[in-house]
Order: C-alpha cells, then structure tokens, then sequence
C-alpha cells in the first residue's frame, strides 16, 4: 500500500508514489553515484517491470511506501516493509535516487516523518533496518529519530577492494525524539 | 529452486516435501508448542491451500524446502532463503522438529548434515539464522554448529501477552572448517587418478 501525504520541513514531503515515480527507480538505482551502498545496479530495470512492480506494492498490505518529495520533486522513495501485524514490527528503508541533493537534510526529515508516521498511525511497536556501517549520512538520520545500534554485522559486502559491514539498528514510540 | 533433494544425516535425512507431508505440516503449525518456539512458516490451512503453498514453493526462485525424516517417518521441516548472485548465503527461516520428537537429537542431526550442505557441497561463505533468545534448545545447536550473534532484537516477537528478544547469528565458511571441516564432507576426496 501506499501511504498518504505528510507535509514535513524545508520543502520535504512524503507522497503517495504514482506508477510515473516507479519508473524513476530503475534511473536512479543505475547510477553509481548511489550505489555505493546500494547494489546491484543490474536487473529487469524496464518500465513494464515497474509497471508491474507498482501494482504489487500498492495490493500488499505488508508494507506501506512513499515518494519522498523535494520542493514538490520526486527525488527518492521510503518506506516500512514486510510488516508483521502480530508483533507490529516493520523493517524500514530509505533510498535517495537524486545524488546532487545529498547533504540537504532530505533524509534526515524523510525518516522524521515516517516514524512519526509508524508511531502516531500505524499503531506499529518496532521498526528496524540495515545500514552500511560506512554511510554515516543515513545512520545518523534514523538515529535522529530514534533508531538506537542492536547490532554490527561484519564483512557483509566486498566492494572496491575493502569489506563493508553493516549497522542494525531498531526503534520504538519511546525512543522518538520529536518534541512536536 | 524451490524443493530441496537428498541430504542425508546420521539419524535423519532431509528430503523432497511431497503432497502426503501437508497434513503434518497443519498440524505443526496448529501446535502452540512449536508456534512459541518458532515463527510460522504459514498459518493452518485446509488442505487445498497447503497444496497451493506447495506448488509456490516448488517455482520459487530462491526458497527452499525440504522435510526431515527418521525411520521412514517425517519429523520436521527446514526452509530457508538463498541470498543472491552477487551476495552468497542462505538464512535459514524455518527449521521445526515434530514436538513428539523433541530430545532424541534429532534437530542437531539434520542441522548438521544441512549445514554440510551448505558449506561443504553449495560451498557458500555464510548463513545465517534468527532465533528467539528464549529458545534454548535451538540455541544449542546453533552454538554447537558454530553460529555466533552478531545481534539482538528487543521486544521482537509477541506471544502469550508479552514480547521476547530475538537474536540474530551468522555462522561462516572458517567457522565450519575449523570445527567440522576434518570430519564432516558430502564426499570423501577424489581418487588420485580420477581424472586421467
């Protein structure tokens, strides 16, 4: 499914994601100024893929996920996958497709309001997520929101010569930080 | 991928899932003994769509499933989940011993020969398991087998009103070598003059 529009800060906002957002993944997963961190820049990176891709994400009730807008722009999806409605736990994830605009706080705000979101909406108990230990932009945004280190996972990936390990991280109502 | 074949252990062998498993599949899965021990590979179902579970499972791309069976009667299930082409491992997800087999080493048995597997024949540098830090029995074999946590989950899965930790553990190619390496292979060594 797809989440509904959340107005943040600074020109961020999360949007309902649209079959035309879908086909902008696969151009932004190809590049490898993103994909250091994020693999494997090769597979069905087709429109017709994405197409069909959409129509699953928006009939599964096991995950919600959103455009992150940027000054009313698409530059990057988010969400909580593979949720288990039992425990009320989620895995969380971020991906920003537009390169140029990294180091403007987009994630950081995106991650704010999407906890909030799982907190205030979703009624959820836990989110939690991998992150390469090594991509401390992202690691430090969802620990602004209160993602707390349950974890490090040792020689995950190998890429450019050098052993990537991976951060775990959780979080809970409790540990959100926003004073509102 | 999908249905896993042969893989013998000493007391117990996985094998192929067949059709006449499912309703001890149900039957598992109904069983509060093992739903507080492990996470639901499915829910309880008739029998048509335990058949449908079945057949998805066989087209599957990176699942696999097999039955355990001792003395010509199946004990358990195992499936897991390999990774992907550019990064090489297996998370084994489900892995259940009848609870009327429970204490008679028969879930050591089949990790052990999975593991093999795993590691001696697939020749895969990693796998790795997640298990409630409640659940000592399993623990054991992990331990055993040479897994070691590399996280803890808090307040992960919720049963008989409240939350229990889960733990996270890999276990790795060296780690087999080191403790299983000399005594354990899917095949003893070539002959010297095989290939002439």
């Amino acid at each position: 499914m797809f989440g509904p529009r959340v107005e943040g800060r600074n020109g961020v906002a999360l949007l309902p994601s649209t079959v035309e957002h879908f086909k902008l993944h696969p151009v932004w997963e190809a590049q490898p100024e993103v994909g250091r961190f994020w693999g494997p820049r090769f597979g069905d990176l087709t429109e017709v893929h994405q197409e069909e891709h959409f129509k699953k994400v928006a009939a599964d009730q096991t995950q919600i996920q959103w455009t992150i807008a940027y000054q009313e722009e698409p530059v990057g999806f988010t969400g909580i996958f593979d949720i288990d409605w039992v425990r009320r736990d989620g895995e969380s994830g971020i991906f920003i497709g537009r390169h140029d605009l990294f180091g403007k706080g987009i994630a950081s705000e995106a991650v704010r309001l999407r906890t909030d979101f799982a907190w205030r909406e979703m009624r959820l108990h836990r989110v939690h997520n991998w992150i390469a230990l090594a991509n401390r932009g992202s690691r430090r945004a969802n620990e602004k929101s209160g993602y707390k280190q349950m974890g490090v996972y040792r020689k995950s990936f190998f890429r450019s010569g050098e052993w990537y390990d991976e951060w775990l991280g959780e979080a809970y109502p409790h540990t959100f930080p926003d004073p509102r | 991928m999908g249905l896993g074949g042969t893989i013998r252990g000493k007391k117990t062998t996985l094998r192929l899932p067949a059709e006449a498993d499912l309703d001890t599949y149900n039957s598992w899965m109904a069983d509060m003994r093992v739903r507080r021990a492990h996470r639901m590979w499915h829910e309880p179902a008739m029998p048509a769509t335990w058949k449908e579970r079945l057949t998805e499972t066989a087209k599957d791309k990176t699942d696999v499933l097999w039955s355990i069976a001792a003395d010509s009667r199946i004990v358990g299930l195992a499936a897991g989940r390999f990774w992907s082409v550019t990064q090489l491992g297996f998370s084994l997800r489900q892995f259940v011993i009848d609870p009327q087999e429970w204490r008679k080493g028969y879930g050591f048995d089949a990790a052990l020969a999975l593991h093999r597997y795993l590691f001696d024949y697939i020749d895969l540098p990693r796998v790795g398991v997640e298990l409630r830090a409640d659940n000592v029995a399993a623990l054991r074999i992990a331990e055993r087998l040479g897994y070691v946590e590399y996280a803890r989950g808090h307040e992960v899965h919720y049963r008989d009103g409240g939350y229990v930790d889960e733990t996270q553990l890999f276990m790795d190619k060296d780690a087999w070598r080191d403790r299983w390496g000399a005594t354990e292979r899917e095949y003893a060594p070539l002959a010297s003059d095989a290939t002439r």
